[in-house]
């Protein structure tokens, strides 16, 4: 397969003096979607010699359908870790009683990078491209030596790596591949406990690399019955 | 202890002490109200004190169940305490929240927290994990903030110089979220001892009955805060998963099969809720979005595009409406344009300008105005016509008999209401009477006695405002009187609301009135073989069967609603219209979900029967309170007035040999026959039937011989030959 040279891009923390080799937000979209036109041609995207096939898998969130009862975070915490724990979700919720809709609320999910700084940056490659898996970007905790470089290098906020305190590592969405704590098999081809159990359809699974904006993918899941419900579909 | 943290917080203001209770010394009470009144049991030496006296004790507690997946059940948290707004006696109450508060305290470590004394100054207790600090309010100007004020100011003391949506760091572990603590807080009203004071959670989560917010001002508690990184343990995580995959595809319509007629049902108290519709009485603009509380799959509440009336929902809703020709045109409008939506055909603009016009968001601003001063909607509801028939008498305005400047020709308007809670806070005028309570207020003016003969007062139990009357709707009545507050449990409005409806609409009901009856009937542990119990006919009012409504009624929400803590608007969930044959998830659901996460081996009837164990408890701190079978009575205008509900319910009803759907709603309780109805409950509960006071037997029966003991050296324990009479 030929692949496309990037090798001007070179990950970053993001709290990394200005440099025009930081990877800012601003670059890392403007080179996701050179990537993406890229793999559209067929081409696999490459960081300096690493080579980053796509995943074969990507969650959709639509923030204007979340309704905030966290039900995604509980199931992903639970079928990971056979227990609750919001700070170990691998999506996140976020919302604001007081605010203005559609301010209030955000879903927050890891994207599967096209170009995974957090792969990149991670020095002793937990951090990788599962090729087995359907190119997931995952971590193999044991080889994880919680330096936290993949929390720093993840171009989004919050963070899409999330950080084990207890256990000093850090863990990610793996697409449910690897969830003992639930009867289904995960994974691309598989089903993912946040999109099963999310009570508004407001999670969805694509195989096509999405479009990407400066606030998320491009996702509307809002339908006709969102519609008959009274509530916005624009 | 799967399902608990295993610890309980307990906070001595007067000390500033904290300490901890071990769950495992409560567990058997299975969680929520039950772990309260038991713990309040404890530690109340002296049940006669009044809700502000420095030793009443409020609990605030959790089930197993919140913060987890259960469903219906991960939100909510029960708080207790002798309360401020019953009368003539204040009773030990409660009052639950829904929102997240509950299920930031478990991933805390907390199952619930016990706050005892009073602080000298000003306090919020900060709670991040395992670390918990009583501060001043002082170091935040908090006290005299409203309530969201009083949120917000936490928030950004937590957060320090981090930002929300960011992963923070707020605790020592190291651990980090990116959730804002979840608080409850008082505003102004529960600072100033307003006996109608609520507590207030996010933006529109309301601890209302029992005047809390004034116990909480009382020991000067402005705020609980509560960030929580860790842990829930659930016993069987496949089996959670499983229970509520299997509750959404056998008891929930999918969300993309709606339509008009769906909606109606589904979103129907009572029922599992299928739809994020909201229960909102005003229009609700298009801008918006469902909003729901911890863990449910279907939200009741909504956030706006202008945030005004955010959360609110229910009565805070439906308070301020109905005054003028003008606002009930503008509802009327307002429904049109909803049923238009409902149906797929778009409301006109001009619809939409004509309802903007008539009533410009009043509703949602009086929502946002008693959320943020921290008052119950409900007193409002009926107090505010109450105040109006006073003035279109001629007996309560500027110069009156009871003297007042509020501008009554504003009723209606954003200006009435803002005067009227100025004057309450301010304690200035009538102002002073009302922050009493409207009961309180009429007695005050000397018109208790009168308007509680003629209904003009329309307080239908222990001095609190109606909300299902009593004369109709008999489980909601009597339990409510042989209780402690409107108990604002809906498990049986679909058993009249169901034929009312599709009666109206003209399809009929789904089921004859036989298989209707014993669709509910059949699963009521321990007496299931009564039809009976649900007919609510004229002839069955007072009757054997009836008792045992009640007393089934009250001990299924002792445990199942108030202990484990499932939702009020889901659960008991009888009648489902997307269920095989209409048979709901209510005897299956709940303790398929309680094992799931506890591990144990919890029966449908199980649960029960420690609800009649916590109810019990419950009525021995009644009667230590001074209760007796005398006061358990209606107001005058129960018995003397009839219902104005014209027939407009329809029950399943036995007659000559048949079930047949009837009508009711237009007639009055008799008093002798309740008398007897009284006699009946009694003696069904093993109490003395003479007084209402729990025997001896019946309490060691039931585990409780050490509250047996405390009310005989009250002098108050039955007597077991006063189990019988003659009716």
């Amino acid at each position: 397969m030929p692949s496309a040279s990037i090798s001007a891009l070179t990950p970053a923390h993001k709290g990394c003096a200005a440099s025009s080799t930081c990877l800012t937000r601003r670059n890392f979209l403007k080179w996701s979607g050179i990537v993406i036109i890229a793999v559209g041609a067929g081409v696999s995207p490459v960081v300096g010699r690493t080579r980053f096939p796509i995943c074969h898998g990507y969650l959709l969130v639509d923030t204007k359908k979340c309704q905030g009862c966290m039900t995604c975070m509980l199931a992903c915490a639970l079928a990971h870790e056979g227990k609750h724990n919001l700070s170990r979700a691998r999506i996140q919720v976020v919302q604001n009683p007081f605010e203005k809709y559609p301010d209030d609320t955000f879903q927050m999910q890891c994207r599967q990078c096209v170009v995974p700084a957090c792969v990149a940056s991670c020095p002793t490659g937990a951090l990788h491209v599962d090729t087995a898996s359907g190119n997931v970007r995952r971590v193999d905790t044991s080889l994880c030596n919680g330096c936290e470089q993949c929390v720093t290098a993840c171009p989004y906020t919050p963070s899409r790596i999330v950080w084990n305190a207890a256990a000093r590592l850090s863990q990610k969405c793996d697409l449910c591949i690897n969830t003992p704590y639930w009867n289904e098999t995960g994974g691309p081809s598989g089903k993912k406990a946040c999109v099963e159990l999310c009570p508004m359809k407001a999670i969805a699974f694509t195989t096509q690399v999405p479009e990407q904006t400066d606030t998320g993918y491009r996702t509307n899941l809002r339908d006709k019955s969102w519609a008959i419900m009274g509530y916005p579909t624009d | 202890m799967n399902g608990y943290t295993g610890k309980i917080l307990r906070i001595n203001l007067s000390r500033a002490a904290i300490s901890t209770i071990d769950t495992a010394a409560y567990a058997q009470w299975g969680g929520g109200h039950g772990m309260g009144s038991a713990i309040f049991f404890d530690l109340v030496k002296d049940k006669t004190i009044t809700g502000l006296d420095p030793s009443n004790v409020m609990t605030i507690m959790t089930s197993p169940l919140t913060g987890t997946l259960a469903f219906g059940a991960g939100s909510r948290i029960e708080l207790q305490a002798i309360g401020l707004q019953a009368y003539p006696l204040p009773w030990f109450t409660r009052s639950g929240i829904g929102g997240r508060f509950g299920a930031m305290l478990k991933f805390a470590g907390w199952d619930g927290i016990v706050i005892e004394g009073a602080s000298d100054v000003p306090v919020w207790i900060d709670i991040r994990d395992e670390d918990v600090r009583i501060r001043p309010c002082s170091e935040l100007s908090l006290w005299g903030m409203d309530t969201v004020q009083c949120q917000e100011t936490i928030w950004a003391f937590i957060a320090g110089g981090s930002r929300y949506g960011d992963w923070i760091q707020p605790l020592k572990s190291g651990n980090r979220t990116t959730q804002r603590p979840a608080v409850l807080a008082i505003g102004p009203a529960g600072e100033r001892l307003i006996k109608i004071a609520s507590i207030i959670h996010d933006s529109g989560n309301a601890s209302g009955q029992g005047g809390f917010g004034a116990i909480w001002g009382a020991k000067k508690l402005k705020a609980i805060s509560v960030i929580g990184t860790g842990d829930i343990l659930v016993a069987d995580p496949k089996a959670l998963f499983e229970a509520r995959r299997w509750a959404i595809s056998q008891y929930t319509f999918p969300l993309d099969s709606i339509d008009a007629t769906k909606s109606m049902w589904a979103t129907m108290p009572s029922n599992l809720r299928s739809f994020p519709m909201p229960l909102v009485f005003w229009k609700r603009p298009p801008d918006s979005r469902p909003q729901a509380c911890f863990g449910c799959q279907a939200g009741c509440r909504c956030r706006y595009g202008d945030a005004i009336g955010n959360e609110s929902s229910c009565k805070e809703t439906g308070f301020y409406q109905f005054y003028k020709l003008r606002h009930m045109a503008a509802n009327a409008v307002g429904n049109t344009i909803a049923f238009l939506d409902s149906i797929g055909k778009k409301s006109t603009a001009i619809l939409d300008e004509l309802y903007e016009r008539m009533l410009p968001i009043t509703q949602r601003r009086a929502a946002d105005i008693i959320q943020r001063s921290g008052i119950n909607a409900g007193e409002f509801e009926k107090g505010i016509p109450y105040l109006r028939d006073l003035n279109k008498l001629g007996v309560l305005g500027p110069g009156k008999d009871i003297d007042t400047d509020l501008p009554f020709d504003k009723l209606g308007e954003i200006e009435f209401l803002e005067r009227l809670v100025e004057i309450i806070l301010n304690r200035e005028g009538i102002g002073e009477d009302i922050a009493e309570g409207f009961t309180r207020a009429a007695e005050r003016w000397g018109r208790l006695e009168k308007d509680l003969k003629t209904g003009l007062l329309n307080c239908s139990y222990w001095g609190l405002p109606m909300h299902y009357d009593p004369r109709v709707s008999l489980e909601w009545g009597y339990g409510t009187i042989l209780g402690d507050r409107d108990i604002n449990e809906h498990c049986f409005n679909p058993l009249y609301m169901i034929p009312m409806i599709t009666t109206f609409m003209g399809s009929g009901p789904p089921l004859p009135a036989e298989e209707f009856a014993h669709l509910y009937t059949d699963r009521m542990v321990p007496f299931q073989n009564d039809p009976r119990m649900v007919d609510f006919s004229d002839d069955n009012m007072y009757s054997e069967s009836v008792a045992k409504l009640v007393a089934w009624h009250r001990r299924y929400s002792r445990f199942w609603k108030h202990s484990a803590l499932f939702c009020d608007l889901q659960y008991p969930d009888f009648f489902n219209w997307a269920a095989p044959d209409y048979k709901g998830i209510t005897g299956e659901g709940e303790p398929r979900f309680f094992n799931a996460v506890t591990g144990t081996a919890m029966s449908f009837a199980d649960g029960i029967e420690l609800g009649r164990k916590i109810w019990n408890l419950d009525n021995a701190i009644w009667v230590l309170q001074g209760r007796h079978r005398d006061m358990v009575k209606f107001p005058d205008y129960i018995y003397d007035t009839t219902s104005p509900w014209w027939g407009t319910f329809h029950c399943p009803a036995y007659r000559d040999g048949t079930w047949e759907y009837v009508p009711i709603g237009t007639r009055s309780l008799d008093r002798e026959k309740f008398e007897q109805f009284k006699t009946l409950y009694y003696r069904l509960e093993g109490w003395d039937t003479t007084t209402g006071w729990p025997t001896r037997s019946t309490l060691e029966s039931l585990g409780l011989g050490y509250v047996a003991d405390e009310l005989e050296r009250d002098g108050k324990i039955g007597n077991p030959n006063n189990g019988s009479c003659e009716l």
